[in-house]
């Protein structure tokens, strides 16, 4: 049978790295005890409506597997459920972690936060140009995204409250479009105008 | 009967299947997004498995891991309560193909009654009155020309594959169809990759009732009579209660019985609903046919004591029906709220959060009191579902006593954390309108649209 190749989730556990299926399915070929895994290789197989799913290691997990292969030889899993738990390997410096978490979480103060928990879009549909780009300067009541909230659509529009500018430059796009997004959370990094 | 299930669906029609399923001896297999992933809900089922993201197309949508989750679990049976895969034959045609009884219509009745047109000329045929219009597809413009001729106008050109407003257009001159014709063709085509139009009379007003049916597949059909929810607000039903202030009694019995004839009629086997205008002139036309449980069928529930999803598996099991006609008898009055959590006074914006208080009292009578909810205080309403938390419905020997049950009830409900449309329920219980029986699908009695002005 031939496979499609799909990449684990990478999940972390406390400290342990963690493999997690990508799919709902029956997993199989299951790496043993003691194998490493680097990003590009297989790592298991699952099955799901007669097609085969080659299980591919994602960039950033790097170690050794330290749990068992399940018992089942075709064992029943569900979205994100955890495969394989890593450890390092001998001197092999721990995968460093993934680096955009760490630049989203460092906000500057000049910054449009979500207003709502929901999923934030740069355009209005998928074939409109996006309300803004990076470099462009807004003034305020610019509508610069969108928030989908119970299927409810609704403009996030800049205000100058909270210390904001009446102008101000967009300097980063923080929260990606379609991105899932809480109350507070910074969406857009703003720098002062020229 | 089926001994293990699965529900391809969340949050309070969930639990309402999860219920039915287990009072028959059935185990039960959930499937949530990981944004719903240890909600309390959840404890209501015996086996849970995960589909995928928090976005409905990254999980409830996805069909092939949900009939992979039956199939892993061993569950021989699913049941997609309503929205998200209720109505998609494309759905209900995989589980077949694997094997898995879909509890629902079988995917051609689907497919025919999901296109606009064909489901109008299966129930013209069956007998039922339709809205005057176009017989079939519009070939051209021509054709549309011809049409409007004969009907008059207002007419309103609809997408045959249609919904939510879009490929609609309404015309009051043959100058306004030229035009619409074009654009509503090619809004249809973009929006649904069918571009097919046909016409239709418009009708302003009117009121929305709708009839449940339940047939088997020995080609048997009954009616549980009907459900008026006229009371909407977008579109989206806000009240329903059963029996309608708008029928007679015999008007009743004559409309549940061309139904039920019109169910049998296409061989439909399992639950629906049938809904008609009944425009100001008086007559009663078909609109539609929902091939699925309504959120509003406890309403029918409470006033025949039938449970509609306990018949919904027999029949799915390929069992004769177990009523016949003259078993369905309809005692009292009942009413449903549906309680969102939106703000009515914020023009009904949505309002997810944390629910930190939540309490419906049970024994506010004089009628009887039934809560539908997945919701517990403590728990959060997620921001990717619909704003539904609760259903409030009332039974009572009449309307007006089951009005004043409801206003009692739902004064003395507390739900904090979230906004919800309580304020809204109360306004239109109020009011004299809905006293005396008297709207329609264009107002909300006793509502004064306020919208505060934002900063």
């Amino acid at each position: 049978m031939k496979a499609n190749a799909l990449e684990l989730e990478l999940v972390t556990d406390g400290d342990a790295q963690c493999l997690a299926a990508p799919e709902v399915g029956w997993f199989t070929c299951a790496l043993p005890r003691g194998a490493v895994v680097a990003p590009g290789e297989s790592a298991g197989r699952i099955l799901a409506l007669g097609r085969a799913y080659e299980l591919i290691v994602p960039e950033g997990a790097l170690g050794e597997v330290v749990s068992d292969p399940p018992e089942l030889i075709r064992k029943p899993v569900a979205f994100r459920e955890v495969l394989y738990r890593l450890a390092p390997v001998g001197n092999v410096a721990k995968a460093k972690p993934v680096a955009r978490i760490e630049a989203a979480t460092k906000s500057s103060a000049l910054a449009i936060r979500a207003p709502q928990s929901g999923r934030f879009y740069h355009r209005s549909a998928p074939s409109e140009p996006p309300f803004v780009t990076v470099g462009a300067e807004i003034t305020e009541g610019r509508p610069v995204g969108m928030i989908e909230v119970m299927k409810t659509f609704s403009h996030v529009v800049y205000r100058a409250t909270a210390g904001l500018p009446k102008t101000a430059k967009i300097a980063r796009m923080v929260a990606k479009d379609g991105a899932d997004v809480k109350t507070g959370d910074v969406l857009i990094e703003l720098e002062p105008a020229g | 009967m089926f001994q293990k299930i699965l529900i391809a669906n969340r949050g309070e029609v969930a639990v309402r299947i999860a219920r039915a399923a287990r009072a028959s001896k059935m185990t039960v297999v959930g499937v949530c997004s990981t944004a719903d992933q240890g909600a309390g809900w959840l404890a209501e089922m015996d086996e849970v498995v995960c589909i995928g993201g928090p976005s409905p197309r990254e999980s409830y949508l996805r069909f092939d891991r949900i009939v992979q989750a039956a199939l892993q679990t061993g569950a021989t049976a699913i049941h997609p309560g309503w929205g998200f895969l209720a109505e998609n034959a494309r759905f209900a045609a995989l589980c077949e193909q694997h094997g898995i009884t879909f509890i629902g219509p079988s995917p051609r009745v689907m497919e025919m009654m999901g296109l606009k047109s064909p489901a109008k000329a299966a129930m013209r045929a069956a007998g039922l009155d339709v809205i005057p219009g176009s017989i079939g597809l519009l070939v051209d413009i021509d054709d549309a020309l011809k049409v409007a001729a004969r009907v008059g106008y207002p007419l309103i050109l609809k997408a045959d594959a249609g919904g939510g407003g879009r490929g609609m257009r309404l015309c009051h001159d043959d100058a306004a169809l030229k035009a619409g014709y074009i654009s509503a063709s090619n809004e249809a085509q973009s929006a649904f990759g069918n571009g097919a139009l046909y016409l239709e009379s418009y009708l302003t007003g009117g009121r929305h009732i709708e009839v449940q049916v339940i047939g088997d597949r020995f080609g048997h059909a009954v009616h549980l009579y009907e459900r008026e929810c006229s009371i909407q607000r977008n579109h989206q039903k806000l009240i329903e209660e059963s029996p309608s202030p708008a029928l007679t009694p015999d008007q009743r019995e004559e409309l549940g019985a061309r139904a039920a004839r019109a169910a049998a009629s296409i061989g439909y086997a399992g639950a629906g609903t049938i809904e008609f205008l009944r425009a100001q002139s008086g007559r009663i036309h078909f609109m539609e046919m929902n091939t699925r449980l309504q959120v509003e069928h406890p309403v029918t529930e409470m006033i025949t004591g039938i449970d509609i999803v306990q018949e919904q598996f027999n029949v799915a099991a390929n069992r004769s029906l177990r009523l016949s006609q003259i078993d369905v008898r309809v005692r009292g009055h009942a009413i449903e709220c549906r309680i969102n959590a939106e703000d009515p006074a914020d023009d009904f914006r949505p309002s997810p959060g944390v629910i930190t208080r939540m309490d419906v009292p049970l024994d506010r009578g004089p009628g009887t009191v039934r809560v539908d909810t997945h919701v517990a205080a403590g728990y959060e309403v997620p921001p990717y579902y619909d704003s539904l938390i609760a259903k409030v419905i009332v039974h009572a020997p009449d309307r007006t006593s089951a009005i004043e049950t409801m206003v009692r009830t739902l004064s003395a409900a507390v739900i904090e954390g979230v906004a919800t449309t309580i304020p809204l329920h109360l306004a239109v219980l109020a009011s004299a309108e809905f006293a005396r029986g008297e709207y329609d699908t264009r107002s909300i009695p006793g509502w004064k649209p306020r919208q505060k002005a934002r900063v």
